[in-house]
């Protein structure tokens, strides 16, 4: 607005971008700021794209946007600011979500709010457009998904719509671009003052209730003249809304949007401001106890009755009759359950066969190829060998190995999963499990987080956002290290292969390797319900809990843009923290076995040290030395425990030299050097067990940090499954060195 | 290499020694804790507040009266008398101790923590009905002023708690508590329960069970020495004679109606239109909120749609979305038959 109308209150101004910085709003040079709200799962984030051509990701999932994404452009020479607010029902400040968009909406002061309504749930939508044209008059409704209203049979009327709401109504199919440009232009004529708008107000309450909002209103004018919704403030006040009141406390309502100086704005004294709000403390005792249901009765009375008038249903329903008949097999008693197995178990073995190959060439253009080269070419050059091993041996070798055993199966995994939400399955998955979810006190949503985690448990934290109840997404985050992610797949099937597979009949030997990796990826399964259970019934009984699950319409997945977008924001930012933290950890594997200390390797006194633990709980000391240095990823601890290993036993002829991790082309041979490093079956037990009980990699725990902002929930995260992996192992190896001859 | 005889039985003493001292309430030290100069501060505070219960019942308080209630000897009960009136805190009169203005302002605090706290177990916590009573008797001497008000503002400034009892506000008015005994009221008359006595905890369960909730709407069917036949929305209950004085009422209007045969949606059968009558009193904070959002407000139209692979939960077509609601939630959702409301 600025460079358009210069404001006559300049301090306002000021004030406004301070409030802005104060919602974490980057403070760039703009001259339109438009705020985007919708109800969850009306493609909201589809139009923010379309505006902003960024490739936000969106999926077919109620509640994806629940960090704020803001994107920029210039449109007819103005600089355009769109924030895109988290999907909500409604403005009541709730849920996180609704106090964030709430607060946007109020403190941030767009120049225009576009709304994006669903046209196949015009009612329910109108819900929350009501309550943001209280807050503010400066709207357009953006009536999108009209081509699936259609398929619905529901016709709606924007201009009817428009007459009854009194600010512009345009229709779009955001999906495939139709009428964005439209809602963009009349926005912003909006935000220029060219389209007066004339929003509709929620009629009065009853009289008893009136008179009292009247009162409270008529003292929040006299405190703050000229603020356009003094009536909304004083319904805020009287239902005890905290940011509210903290508006009033502050002086901050009065530089909102409307005081038209600064003079003006600062007639609040401090005395009246307190008046205020005791005058709302007093007020709030004469209202009946059902205050807030009969605010909520009428807003919805008003959108069914504006509804009613504008809208044409039951035409046709041809998509409608697709999606019952859908849902009826996928959510059957008999179907539901082999259908939803069927399916990821598919997803599975597409991800392990096809990972295979692609996983095999990396593996040989990385480490077989280029990491020799390198070397070569480091020796050209004259490279002290000292910088040589740090730098190739450590550092690149590590960030290699992590590429190539990690990338190819995220790379299927991930786009695969999430091609099923973007169908709407997924939501169909949480709605049949969810009663097993509840006996552990979590959320069926959970279900769909921990196969996540089969793919990256750091992948699966950032996947809970989707759970919108606080105590269920943080159980759902500590527990997500219970699935036993692809990084951790190589290491227990080397092993099973190499000591379990040995212990059984030949023929048999496959079988009962699998069986063996099936059974602890299932014990993982039975390992999270038990600390689900535990948590919600200890440490998180006192956390907020509110259940609902949105069951949205099938839509055809878009699958080039699934492909496109599934890769940049999973595969390669979990990749991009991967090798962040592969760095320093290649150089410390490789400093910890090349420093010496009194003749012996720092490695040697670490795993003399670690030994005796180790080998109560049926490990050794190598194995936790491994677990210890190779805490960024799970995919080096077989590379790293085969180098420890040669080092500590002394192996003479087998691996690459000291520090360099390796691997051996045969499973045999590997297994040759791990028993030569005195290995048993115990030992391959338990840390078949460690491997999937132990601390997440540092990958994840950083990101349960950025999630949960909290210290201790990480810490919990982190330290839970470790003291389980101890606690079993030990068990394990005790109970079995008593029975065993 | 350790002998795992030893081995597991270190690890066995070792548990065992964690779980007697960090067991919640229990552990060595939860009553470490407790013990050390807490029981003191608690005893004054919980002897404030029965001076306070029997300032506002307008009955005296005796020695043996307050000795019962803190569960101490009338020996201690004196030195803790004594110890107000010299803190200033309550003066010594002809009949009985009673509370200065600086007494009464402390013991209303107590109790506004108190019920605070019960307004956020019960609104934010899955922590049962029947604890907590207990739980928040046990925080109301722990949380500061500040603390207790910070508590306030995230609840949105409660005004009753759970049990139906004014929540003190900060600055210390409590408004006084309305309602009559069930036993008096006369057959034939509709009420609203306003309040339901948590302590002793076996009576209150009782209470629980009959379905009774602060806010339920109810007709005195009979009046007589078996009891109070009272006919709810779920049925006819039958109030003992001892539970009567736990129950406070309010009196409706006589032409006012009583809900009867409240049906809950968890009972509609899949494809079947219902209106949606109310959510029940004992579902609120949060919870309410979302039920609230979601569109299932007074009038709605709801149909079931899906039911879940294990039954629980089940999806409702509620205002053109599938929604999936979960039995324990469904059951506090209200509903009528669309032709009846019709009629």
């Amino acid at each position: 607005m600025a460079s358009l109308a210069p404001s006559p209150c300049v301090g306002c101004n000021e004030h406004r971008e301070q409030s802005l910085v104060r919602l974490g709003l980057r403070p760039d040079k703009w001259d339109v700021l438009v705020a985007l709200a919708g109800n969850p799962n009306t493609g909201k984030s589809t139009v923010f794209n379309e505006l902003t051509g960024l490739r936000q990701h969106t999926g077919n999932w109620p509640g994806k946007t629940v960090v704020r994404a803001e994107g920029a452009f210039v449109h007819g020479g103005q600089r355009v600011k769109l924030v895109d607010l988290p999907g909500t029902y409604s403005l009541q400040a709730g849920s996180t979500d609704e106090e964030v968009a709430r607060d946007f909406i109020l403190f941030g002061r767009p120049d225009v709010t576009i709304v994006v309504v669903d046209a196949t749930r015009l009612e329910r939508n109108l819900n929350l457009v009501l309550q943001i044209l209280d807050i503010t008059d400066r709207v357009v409704v953006c009536l999108n998904l009209v081509d699936e209203a259609r398929r619905h049979g529901i016709s709606i009327d924007p201009d009817k719509l428009s007459a009854r709401l009194g600010v512009p109504v345009v229709p779009a199919i955001a999906r495939e671009g139709h009428g964005v440009n439209d809602v963009l232009e009349i926005a912003l004529s909006v935000a220029r003052g060219e389209v007066r708008t004339d929003p509709f107000r929620i009629p009065e309450q009853a009289p008893r209730v009136e008179e009292t909002v009247a009162a409270l209103t008529e003292t929040v004018q006299e405190a703050f003249p000229g603020i356009p919704n003094g009536r909304w403030v004083a319904m805020r006040l009287l239902n005890a809304d905290e940011a509210v009141a903290e508006a009033v406390r502050s002086g901050d309502l009065g530089l909102l949007e409307g005081s038209e100086t600064e003079a003006e704005a600062a007639v609040a004294s401090e005395e009246q401001r307190q008046s205020v709000l005791r005058t709302a403390s007093t007020l709030r005792w004469q209202l009946p106890s059902d205050f807030h249901d009969a605010v909520m009765e009428r807003t919805y009375a008003a959108a069914e009755e504006i509804t009613r008038g504008v809208q044409t249903a039951g035409l046709k329903r041809v998509g409608f009759e697709m999606d019952r008949t859908l849902d009826r097999w996928l959510t059957n008693r008999w179907t539901g359950f082999p259908l939803m197995l069927f399916i990821l178990a598919v997803i599975f073995w597409l991800t392990i066969a096809g990972a295979n190959v692609p996983s095999a060439m990396l593996a040989s253009g990385l480490i077989d190829s280029a990491h020799p080269w390198l070397k070569g070419l480091a020796a050209a050059v004259g490279m002290p060998w000292w910088l040589d091993g740090l730098l190739i041996d450590g550092v690149y070798l590590a960030t290699a190995w992590v590429v190539s055993v990690m990338l190819p199966p995220m790379a299927i995994f991930f786009p695969l999963f999430t091609l099923l939400e973007d169908f709407g399955y997924l939501p169909r998955v949480a709605f049949n499990l969810d009663s097993l979810f509840k006996r552990a006190g979590a959320h069926g949503k959970q279900a769909l987080t921990m196969c996540m985690g089969f793919g990256c448990n750091a992948a699966g934290v950032v996947a809970t956002r989707v759970i919108d109840s606080p105590r269920e997404r943080l159980i759902a985050i500590i527990t997500n290290n219970f699935s036993l992610c692809n990084g951790r797949w190589p290491t227990q099937i080397l092993i099973a292969t190499v000591f379990i597979g040995a212990v059984a009949p030949a023929h048999l030997a496959g079988l009962v390797s699998a069986a063996a990796v099936v059974a602890i990826a299932v014990f993982g399964i039975v390992m999270m319900f038990l600390a689900s259970w535990l948590l919600s019934h200890t440490m998180l009984r006192g956390e907020a809990t509110t259940f609902s699950l949105e069951l949205p319409p099938y839509r055809p997945p878009r699958i080039l843009q699934t492909l496109y977008t599934s890769m940049i924001d999973r595969t390669l930012i979990v990749l991009w923290r991967a090798v962040l933290f592969a760095v320093p950890a290649g150089a410390v594997i490789w400093l910890v076995s090349n420093v010496t200390m009194g003749g012996t390797s720092l490695a040697e006194h670490f795993v003399g040290w670690l030994e005796p633990f180790g080998l109560l709980i049926g490990l050794n000391g190598v194995i936790l030395l491994a677990y210890v240095v190779a805490i960024p990823a799970n995919e080096i601890i077989i590379p790293t425990v085969l180098m420890l290993t040669v080092l500590t036993a002394g192996l003479a002829g087998v691996g690459e030299g000291t520090g360099v991790m390796f691997e051996l082309d045969s499973v045999q041979s590997m297994g040759d050097v791990l028993i030569a490093g005195g290995w048993t079956l115990l030992t391959a037990i338990c840390l078949m067990l460690f491997s999937l009980l132990h601390n997440p990699c540092s990958t994840t725990i950083y990101t349960i940090y950025k999630e949960t902002r909290s210290a201790k929930w990480t810490t919990v995260a982190t330290v839970l499954p470790l003291a389980m992996g101890f606690v079993v192992c030990f068990l394990v190896a005790q109970v079995w060195r008593l029975v065993a001859p | 290499m350790v002998d795992p005889v030893l081995a597991l039985s270190v690890f066995f003493v070792l548990s065992m020694a964690t779980v007697l001292l960090f067991w919640p309430r229990w552990g060595l030290v939860a009553r470490l804790r407790r013990g050390s100069g807490w029981d003191e501060r608690i005893q004054l505070e919980d002897a404030l507040k029965h001076l306070h219960l029997r300032e506002r019942q307008q009955a005296p308080t005796t020695l043996e009266d307050l000795a019962g209630k803190l569960e101490v000897s009338t020996g201690r009960a004196a030195t803790i008398l004594v110890q107000l009136v010299e803190a200033g805190l309550a003066t010594a009169g002809d009949d009985g101790p009673s509370l200065t203005d600086e007494g009464r302002s402390l013991a209303r605090q107590t109790i506004r923590t108190h019920r605070l706290w019960e307004r956020w177990l019960a609104d934010r916590t899955g922590v049962r009905a029947e604890d907590w009573h207990s739980e928040a008797e046990r925080m109301e001497h722990t949380l500061t002023a500040e603390e207790t008000d910070r508590l306030a503002s995230r609840l949105g400034h409660p005004r009753y708690d759970p049990h139906g009892d004014p929540i003190p506000t900060s600055g210390g008015e409590l408004p006084p508590l309305g309602g009559r005994s069930l036993r008096t009221i006369p057959e034939g008359r509709a009420v609203r329960i306003l309040h339901l006595e948590d302590e002793p905890r076996e009576l209150y369960l009782k209470l629980l069970d009959l379905g009774l909730a602060p806010g339920l709407t109810a007709e005195v069917l009979e009046s007589s020495k078996r009891g109070v036949l009272l006919r709810t929305p779920e049925g006819e209950r039958l109030l003992e004679p001892v539970a009567l004085g736990h129950v406070s009422v309010e009196v409706l209007p006589l032409d006012s109606e009583v809900e009867t045969d409240r049906r809950s949606l968890a009972e509609v059968p899949v494809g079947e239109a219902v209106l949606v009558t109310g959510i029940s009193p004992a579902c609120q904070g949060p919870q309410r909120r979302r039920l609230l959002d979601l569109g299932l407000v007074r009038g709605a139209t709801v149909t079931p749609e899906l039911v879940s692979t294990s039954k629980d939960p089940v999806a409702y077509r509620i205002r053109g979305a599938l929604i999936a609601l979960r039995r324990d939630q469904a059951r506090w959702i209200s509903v009528t038959t669309a032709s009846d409301a019709a009629a």
